[in-house]
């Protein structure tokens, strides 16, 4: 199977901006497009990311950096949506069709919680079970019930990952909270307080993808995609299914074990083979679990990780570089490809004071609304 | 569904029994032929294996508590409970049928524990527009 390799990134701060969705957007491509050092009108097809904002938005973006008659798609996977495009092109360009590619993905969204009639039934919402954070909450009593893992455990991956935003000049919150102030902040859902909780918001990110062929003919050196996979959730295998009822008996596997198992299989590569991870911490808990499920340690071990320090910038498992969607805000069809340019980033050596030593993987990992999952793997 | 007594349940399908003797109704279950699931509410389609076999099946009215969350703020949209907003739980009950059906437990917050026994209790939500009484459904410590 042909490589295909991300020749440029590009990002537009993620945060809350008095700016259209199509200035957002249409800055982050024209920042990628700059960076592989491409022209727009040598893209030949471009996949947009999103979930909130209006049909044909892809186009309404792309339009502003010039005329074009390439097909520009529209591509929708709650929080995955980012992987889906980025898969999107990947396999258009191996298919030959064409040679070089942009994806970009975008959000302009409201402030507070999401609107909840595009994911739960009216009589769902009407009973108070339409907020996203009581879902991840319920997981996480259900781990500490398992494995004893605690609220000081839980309140360290959210210390961590504010701690990292600080040097990240794109993220929405930059701030370095202590333990204290972050178990001292109010509760949202229990266990889960509000520092240790994703906002959504604004952003844009985008990356120029092209076959190993059009690579060299441009005399570039690109980052190669070595795995993009994307599933959704099985019956009763995720919380984040809005589900009225879940199986006690049929144990399907969660989606992150799924498509991370499909992921590394194609990248020829394991957990221990990856040198850093950016990963949903749609709140702190999330980022617990996806520790075991990424096989990072054995199931009800992610306490001992935390503790042992693991995840943090100079551990065994660096994650969430960037500060996380704790500090950097979700805005969701945008997130996935944010992890990207974050990886990019590091495995290009430019991560300033957040560079991961000697980085030659990295991992992206997104998973939201509906079960769906997205992991990509980039090897230097 | 709506009956004689003018009452509807929230959602077609959930409810099963009178509505006009709220003691003699239970929450209502599909449970499919071929893979043996039980889901909640009625439906025609098992949302584990697809089948098309699936028959309707009143569900226990007892269950323990699987885990749970206690909502601190109101949630978005049109959330019908008491203004002020007050806190309350929300938990994963499992039954003994073989599911665990999401759903409001109405408990004093600081006794909630995981494996709690549970009781359900259907009550009048609200009233609707066309006059009918609207039948929803809590648990409460058994």
């Amino acid at each position: 199977m042909s490589d295909v390799y991300i020749l440029g990134a590009g990002i537009h701060p993620f945060g809350r901006f008095d700016k259209s969705y199509e200035a957002i957007g249409s800055e982050a491509a024209g920042d990628a497009l700059r960076d592989a050092g491409v022209a727009w009108p040598d893209i030949q097809a471009a996949y947009l990311s999103r979930m909130y904002l209006p049909a044909t938005s892809g186009a309404r973006i792309l339009r502003r950096l010039g005329g074009t008659d390439i097909p520009i798609v529209d591509i929708e996977a709650a929080c995955a949506s980012g992987g889906a495009a980025l898969r999107q092109a990947v396999l258009a360009i191996r298919s030959g069709e064409i040679e070089l590619a942009l994806v970009c993905g975008v959000e302009k969204m409201p402030r507070g919680f999401m609107d909840p009639s595009m994911i739960y039934a009216p009589w769902q919402i009407e009973l108070g079970m339409s907020m996203n954070p009581a879902y991840w909450s319920m997981r996480a009593m259900r781990h500490m019930h398992e494995f004893g893992t605690t609220e000081l455990q839980i309140a360290k991956v959210a210390y961590k990952n504010h701690k990292n935003s600080v040097h990240n000049p794109n993220a929405m919150y930059r701030k370095e909270f202590s333990i204290e102030q972050i178990l001292a902040s109010p509760l949202v859902c229990d266990p889960i307080r509000l520092l240790e909780i994703c906002a959504p918001n604004d952003g844009a990110a985008a990356v120029v993808v092209a076959s190993e062929k059009k690579m060299r003919q441009l005399g570039a050196r690109g980052i190669r995609i070595a795995a993009v996979s994307h599933t959704i959730a099985r019956y009763s295998a995720d919380f984040r299914c809005p589900a009225d009822s879940m199986s006690a008996t049929a144990a399907n596997p969660g989606p992150t074990e799924v498509t991370a198992h499909q992921a590394f299989e194609r990248a020829g590569l394991g957990p221990q083979d990856v040198d850093c991870f950016e990963v949903q911490d749609t709140d702190a808990f999330c980022e617990v679990e996806i520790y075991e499920e990424l096989g990072l340690c054995p199931l009800g071990e992610a306490g001992r990780l935390i503790d042992e320090g693991a995840t943090e910038i100079g551990g065994r498992y660096p994650v969430n570089m960037s500060g996380g969607l704790i500090s950097k805000g979700e805005p969701v069809g945008a997130s996935h490809l944010g992890q990207v340019v974050e990886l990019v980033s590091q495995l290009r050596g430019q991560s300033g004071p957040r560079q991961v030593e000697g980085a030659r993987v990295g991992l992206a990992h997104v998973l939201g609304a509906g079960g769906n999952c997205a992991v990509t793997i980039l090897q230097a | 569904m709506a009956n004689d007594s003018g009452r509807r349940p929230i959602r077609e399908g959930l409810l099963t029994g009178p509505l006009d003797d709220l003691s003699q109704v239970h929450l209502c279950g599909s449970r499919c032929a071929a893979c043996g699931e039980t889901s909640l509410g009625t439906s025609d389609i098992c949302p584990n294996c697809g089948g098309t076999e699936v028959t309707p099946k009143a569900l226990s009215d007892l269950g323990s508590l699987w885990t749970y969350t206690v909502v601190r703020h109101k949630p978005p949209g049109a959330y019908h409970g008491p203004d002020p907003f007050q806190p309350f739980a929300l938990g994963l009950v499992e039954l003994a049928d073989g599911l665990r059906v999401m759903a409001p437990v109405e408990a004093d917050i600081d006794s909630l524990a995981i494996g709690m026994p549970l009781h359900i209790r259907p009550y009048v939500l609200r009233t609707d527009e066309a006059g009918r009484e609207v039948v929803a459904f809590t648990y409460r410590p058994a």
